[in-house]
């Protein structure tokens, strides 16, 4: 693992028949305006050109390597090529392309690891479409760590983080079915989360002591054992430990009282015990801008907070407002500082 | 159960307006809501308390009160021209401690409920409304109080079936399960327990004056369950109750991923969201302001609300407190008490 050595960004498209070549299109186009720091986008150049007809952009292609790519980036979208096996139409996903989704994945992972590139941020996937081509991972982010622990031969636990323009938000447990969430929570599973979260936010966000605000399992976070033992079983010795450690953590806290806006500036990031408790705030709090970051990976991974949206491919109405975001917040941390939370 | 027929004949609607905790800002409110010229308009207050600490609470407040007090005994004076004030004379001002839960307010302000409770079961106000309590004060003075509901069960004898909605001008909040821990929240989902949910929340806000209620359900799982891959609960339960529901006539939707369902009911125009559990809507609602909203009990014989917000300890005796949510709270107590009394008139 070779540190970053002021390399592009590592893009990759994503699912082709979605929305990645169009808001990788239109973030280019705005590179001047909004100051995009210069990416490297890993997918098919005839697909971006494709794309870009329909569009109605006019957006020069040039395919470079990654040393290639900062000089080239003002000029035209650079592109290291990793050709599509069949025909991508626009809105309508083929299996057939699946091993290129996953080689564009690959060859992040490798330039990131490399040094050649300074973080890898990805565009949205479709698991189904992946799951049909016979990929075995639950999502991107298991996938991601699993190349990270082939290429760093150490385990690697993801801790996603979503990062919008008021909250940076933690769920430890994620896509599992809400009435799996106790079960799942274990000390262990919290305290490594936890212990992940506030590593990353020093070494890559360039937070010297970050403020983790957990919260609870149960409404008013169990209120003493009347509304749930978890809180206080499991939870608070969790943080008892992170305490004694020499970590800030405070909780655990009821999740309804803890994102308003005095509440929010006392800390940096908010633990979350399951996926809507992070997904709710953090949405009603800032929808576009919301980004993806995935912790505990040797590099940095950012990527929108939004899926393929197949519907809207080629028709010109996908925002690119996440993916700059995601954009911006991989160049920040590149640069070790701790992005735009106000 | 209307006052004179008040309500019914399109007059103002009496209601009963128990004093919260003392030590907080529920004095104020009281004494600020006594002045304000539209709720004078809209209904006749009869505000229950002990006089000493409404004047305190006018004072701090910095409001003049024209209000004739008097004993219980003398209620039939209510439903003239004023509001008016039942001085139960129960607290000497130099017993509170503001800024602390205690016995002597937590026995205050449960009497003052009550009372107000018994004077609308009794037909003699067509709804209740109360400024905010302490619950540590009210378990001091009422060792079994869980909350308002608990209470209002046992003060009434009530058995029937009340739960609470969160209310913002814009959007309603109803919740299938609320005080239970998570791990019992999905086997607490049933499709008679969320359609018997729908028929209250419809019912409420149909009192409320939306006569074609538009309600969106949410999921429980992450996605809404994603078809099944995140959990069945939306497959097996929730997506059949919500047919049933349709089938029954109710204007209903659902259901959508908790994390975007509240602004999708903002976007697309409906009065309320169910929620699966206590979290899944507070903490939209609270980041939407419903510190400013209205808790609304419903599923009683007559309409409860109450300001959403807490007793506000920290600003309590300083005047600057805002009467907004209490005011907001009234009003919805007297637009459901019209209604109500319409619709029994229709039947």
């Amino acid at each position: 693992m070779r540190e970053p050595t002021g390399g592009p960004l590592a893009l990759t498209m994503g699912d082709p028949a979605g929305i990645g070549p169009d808001i990788s299109l239109s973030a280019w186009l705005g590179r001047r305006e909004h100051a995009t720091a210069p990416f490297l986008f890993i997918g098919d150049p005839s697909v971006l050109a494709a794309r870009a007809a329909m569009l109605g952009y006019s957006v020069p292609v040039r395919e470079t390597d990654c040393a290639g790519a900062v000089a080239v980036f003002d000029a035209a979208l650079p592109i290291l090529p990793v050709t599509c096996p069949a025909p991508v139409t626009a809105g309508d996903p083929d299996t057939a392309n699946a091993s290129a989704v996953i080689k564009a994945i690959d060859t992040a992972v490798r330039i990131v690891t490399a040094g050649e590139a300074s973080a890898v941020v990805t565009n949205p996937i479709a698991k189904a479409v992946l799951y049909d081509a016979g990929f075995r991972f639950p999502g991107h982010t298991e996938y991601l760590a699993d190349l990270a622990e082939k290429a760093t031969g150490q385990a690697v636990l993801p801790v996603m983080m979503l990062a919008g323009p008021k909250l940076r938000a933690v769920p430890v447990t994620i896509h599992i079915p809400l009435k799996d969430v106790p079960g799942q929570l274990t000390p262990d599973l919290i305290y490594r989360t936890c212990a992940i979260t506030a590593a990353d936010l020093r070494n890559r966000f360039g937070l010297e002591r970050p403020r983790l605000a957990i919260a609870g399992l149960n409404p008013h976070a169990g209120e003493n054992g009347a509304l749930g033992l978890e809180d206080n079983a499991v939870i608070r010795p969790v943080i008892d430990r992170l305490r004694a450690e020499g970590i800030d953590a405070v909780g655990p806290l009821p999740a309804d009282t803890m994102f308003h806006d005095r509440a929010r500036a006392t800390y940096d990031v908010a633990i979350c015990m399951y996926h809507d408790q992070a997904l709710i705030p953090a949405k009603a709090l800032g929808f576009d801008d919301s980004v993806n970051v995935t912790l505990g990976l040797p590099f940095i991974r950012t990527s929108p907070d939004h899926g393929t949206a197949f519907s809207l491919a080629g028709k010109g109405v996908a925002r690119d407002d996440s993916l700059r975001a995601a954009l911006d917040l991989a160049a920040m941390l590149a640069n070790n500082s701790p992005g735009d939370i106000r | 159960m209307t006052t004179n027929g008040a309500a019914g004949n399109g007059a103002r609607p009496v209601i009963a307006l128990a004093m919260g905790d003392p030590a907080g800002i529920s004095p104020e409110l009281t004494a600020k809501l006594l002045t304000l010229a539209d709720i004078r308009e809209a209904a006749h207050i009869i505000a229950i308390g002990d006089r000493r600490i409404l004047d305190e609470g006018a004072k701090a407040a910095g409001v003049t009160l024209d209000l004739e007090s008097s004993t219980l005994a003398d209620l039939n004076k209510a439903g003239t021209s004023r509001h008016f004030f039942v001085d139960l004379a129960h607290l000497d001002p130099s017993d509170v401690v503001r800024g602390e839960a205690t016995l002597a307010g937590g026995t205050f302000a449960t009497r003052n409920f009550r009372t107000a409770l018994e004077l609308a079961h009794a037909g003699k106000a067509d709804a209740v409304c109360f400024t905010p309590f302490n619950k540590k004060a009210m378990r001091f003075a009422y060792p079994g109080y869980d909350d308002e509901i608990r209470f209002v069960a046992d003060v009434l004898g009530f058995t029937g079936k009340v739960r609470e909605f969160n209310v913002l001008e814009k959007v309603w909040n109803a919740r299938v399960t609320s005080h239970i821990p998570l791990k019992d929240v999905a086997d607490n989902l049933s499709v008679d327990g969320i359609i018997a949910e729908l028929e209250l929340t419809q019912a409420c806000l149909k009192e409320a004056g939306y006569d074609e209620a538009r309600i969106a359900v949410a999921g429980l799982n992450p996605h809404a369950g994603d078809g099944g891959s995140f959990g069945m609960e939306e497959i097996d339960i929730i997506e059949p109750a919500v047919e049933m529901a349709k089938s029954l006539g109710f204007n209903v939707e659902g259901p959508f991923p908790a994390d975007t369902v509240f602004g999708r009911a903002l976007k697309e125009g409906y009065n309320a969201v169910l929620t699966m559990y206590h979290d899944q809507g507070q903490i939209a609602m609270k980041l939407m302001g419903f510190d400013k909203g209205v808790t609304m009990m419903g599923g009683l014989p007559f309409p409860l609300c109450t300001p959403a917000h807490g007793t506000a300890y920290d600003i309590a005796g300083r005047g600057i407190a805002d009467v907004g949510a209490s005011r907001e709270a009234l009003l919805l107590a007297v637009r459901m008490a019209k209604k109500k009394a319409a619709l029994e008139v229709a039947a």
